[in-house]
């Protein structure tokens, strides 16, 4: 298990992180939403010990994680947003570095290695060095490196960002997969249906601060299962309703341009954001 | 073991630039010997001048090629690559990180040490380099590698690197016995000079070139050296909030 307890991450007299507080349980997926500068990225460099927080203490299975924690550390494996690797080295050394990192066996970083490249499509490109990979190669290697540990908590910052709409169905399946293997998952994510699809669990967090936490279904719920888009004077508003009667009668009472649907976690999160734009 | 890990990542970056790396060894010590031996012919005590100047030119390669080694990389590393992160993120304890850049970096001048002492063999007469010679070499490279270390955590973006070099390496190249006694400095500067690691290590190495005993002394001084450059770095990476 995975506990954050009042932690706090002051930047000069910036506060990143306020006061956030959660648990996230063993094999669990979960995801940290917000809007840019909320802080999400903030709470998983804390959580692989790259940043070490202001306030607050992180514990993973009851020990507290910090740089000295290298039995911890051990279980945790991180796609940063950043590619964060060595540009001049090649895929294989890159692999290699990771496993003695890691402690591992040279056969075992060989065959781990074979098989995560043929996963991913990279057995052709081993041996350039990662500075003339595409973006969504470098995407692809990171997982790989990733994956090369057999990691029990996997850290992901924007894991799909950049990547085209098939290589993130391709992403989708094999975290589901790893999730199901009790891989226990903590996503950040910009796309709210990929956070729908895949998280148990959503925190949203704005300004630093933790404003719900919830699974998706919940969260929808609270808000209204059924969501009318209506047109008023060139702007769209939508309309939640809980009870799909009321939601149809209400659209056959407006004169306006309207159509129903379902809610989805992209209507929670801009019903949380939205609202605080406009009261700023 | 994790120093093994960045021992073998230190070896990868040799191989890949082991030419790069040779010709760039051996250009400036190479200029010195043409400027002071064979443009400018001078001798001290009788003896020729490149006598005095290939100890010191063989520490002042050790020390630069031990500096250049890890200061422009690792400053890369930690502020535009990220590679510093995946070190930071894995169970390999940081000491052991430390120790592996500082002991890479230091066989890095090792290397650049061989290759001048290969170069200036036929003008070296009887000057004598023992292995306790190649362990001050060593030692010498296991210090301005912690130097490096600790400047390059303390380094704000990527120009800050040849910055480092023009405040620490080029004024230690020149003042810290390698062209010139230190005798001859005014009093102040010369006890400020002396204490330098550079400084000791020219004289240390000369001393045994020369057939007399190195001194204990500066042993002690890079020693000195050493351990508190490893201790602000293990401090850096354990302390520090903010990477």
């Amino acid at each position: 298990m995975i506990e954050l307890k009042n932690i706090s991450k002051r930047f000069n007299n910036f506060k990143a992180v306020d006061d956030v507080s959660f648990t996230v349980d063993k094999g669990e997926f979960f995801g940290l939403l917000g809007p840019n500068g909320a802080g999400k990225t903030t709470i998983i460099s804390m959580l692989s010990t790259v940043l070490l927080p202001s306030e607050g203490t992180i514990k993973i299975d009851g020990n507290i994680l910090d740089r000295k924690a290298s039995g911890t550390k051990r279980k945790i494996s991180v796609i940063t947003q950043e590619y964060s690797m060595r540009q001049d080295m090649t895929l294989d050394e890159v692999m290699e570095y990771q496993g003695r990192l890691y402690f591992m066996s040279k056969k075992d970083i060989k065959r781990k290695t074979d098989e995560l490249f043929e996963f991913a499509n990279l057995t052709e490109f081993r041996g350039r060095t990662v500075r003339r990979l595409s973006g969504g190669m470098k995407r692809k290697l990171m997982v790989c490196r990733a994956l090369l540990t057999d990691p029990e908590i996997l850290l992901l910052d924007e894991p799909t960002a950049g990547m085209d709409a098939l290589s993130r169905r391709q992403m989708w399946s094999l975290l589901r997969k790893l999730n199901s293997d009790k891989i226990t998952i903590i996503l950040t994510t910009h796309y709210m249906e990929e956070a729908q699809a895949l998280c148990d669990r959503v925190a949203l967090i704005n300004v630093g601060k933790l404003e719900k936490i919830d699974s998706p279904s919940n969260l929808i719920n609270e808000l209204g299962e059924y969501a009318i888009d209506e047109n008023i004077d060139s702007d769209m508003k939508s309309v939640f309703f809980h009870d799909k009667q009321a939601a149809i009668e209400y659209l056959q009472n407006t004169n306006n341009k309207a159509e129903l649907r379902t809610t989805t976690l992209e209507d929670v999160f801009l019903e949380c954001y939205g609202r605080k734009i406009d009261l700023d | 073991m994790g120093i093994l890990a960045v021992l073998w990542e230190k070896w990868v970056e040799f191989k890949r630039d082991l030419y790069k790396i040779t010709v760039s060894i051996m250009i400036l010590p190479l200029m010195y010997l043409l400027v002071f031996s064979f443009g400018i012919k001078f001798s001290i005590n009788g003896e020729p001048y490149f006598h005095y100047l290939i100890p010191g030119l063989i520490a002042m390669t050790t020390m630069t090629s031990s500096f250049g080694a890890i200061a422009q990389n690792m400053t890369v590393q930690r502020l535009y690559e990220r590679a510093l992160d995946q070190v930071m993120v894995s169970p390999t304890p940081l000491w052991q990180f430390i120790l592996g850049q500082v002991i890479g970096g230091s066989l890095r001048g090792l290397y650049a040490a061989i290759i001048i002492l290969i170069l200036t063999s036929p003008l070296r007469g009887g000057l004598i380099f023992t292995p306790l010679s190649i362990g001050i070499l060593f030692l010498n490279g296991l210090v301005f590698s912690t130097i490096a270390l600790v400047l390059s955590f303390m380094a704000k973006n990527h120009t800050d690197a040849p910055r480092f070099n023009s405040y620490i390496i080029m004024p230690m190249s020149f003042l810290c016995n390698t062209f010139f006694s230190t005798e001859n400095m005014p009093h102040g500067i010369r006890e400020f000079v002396e204490i330098l690691p550079l400084s000791q290590t020219c004289e240390m190495v000369r001393n045994i070139a020369n057939g007399r005993v190195a001194s204990i002394r500066g042993i002690v001084i890079l020693i000195a050296y050493l351990v508190a450059g490893l201790i602000i770095s293990a401090q850096f990476l354990y302390k520090k909030k903010n990477l």
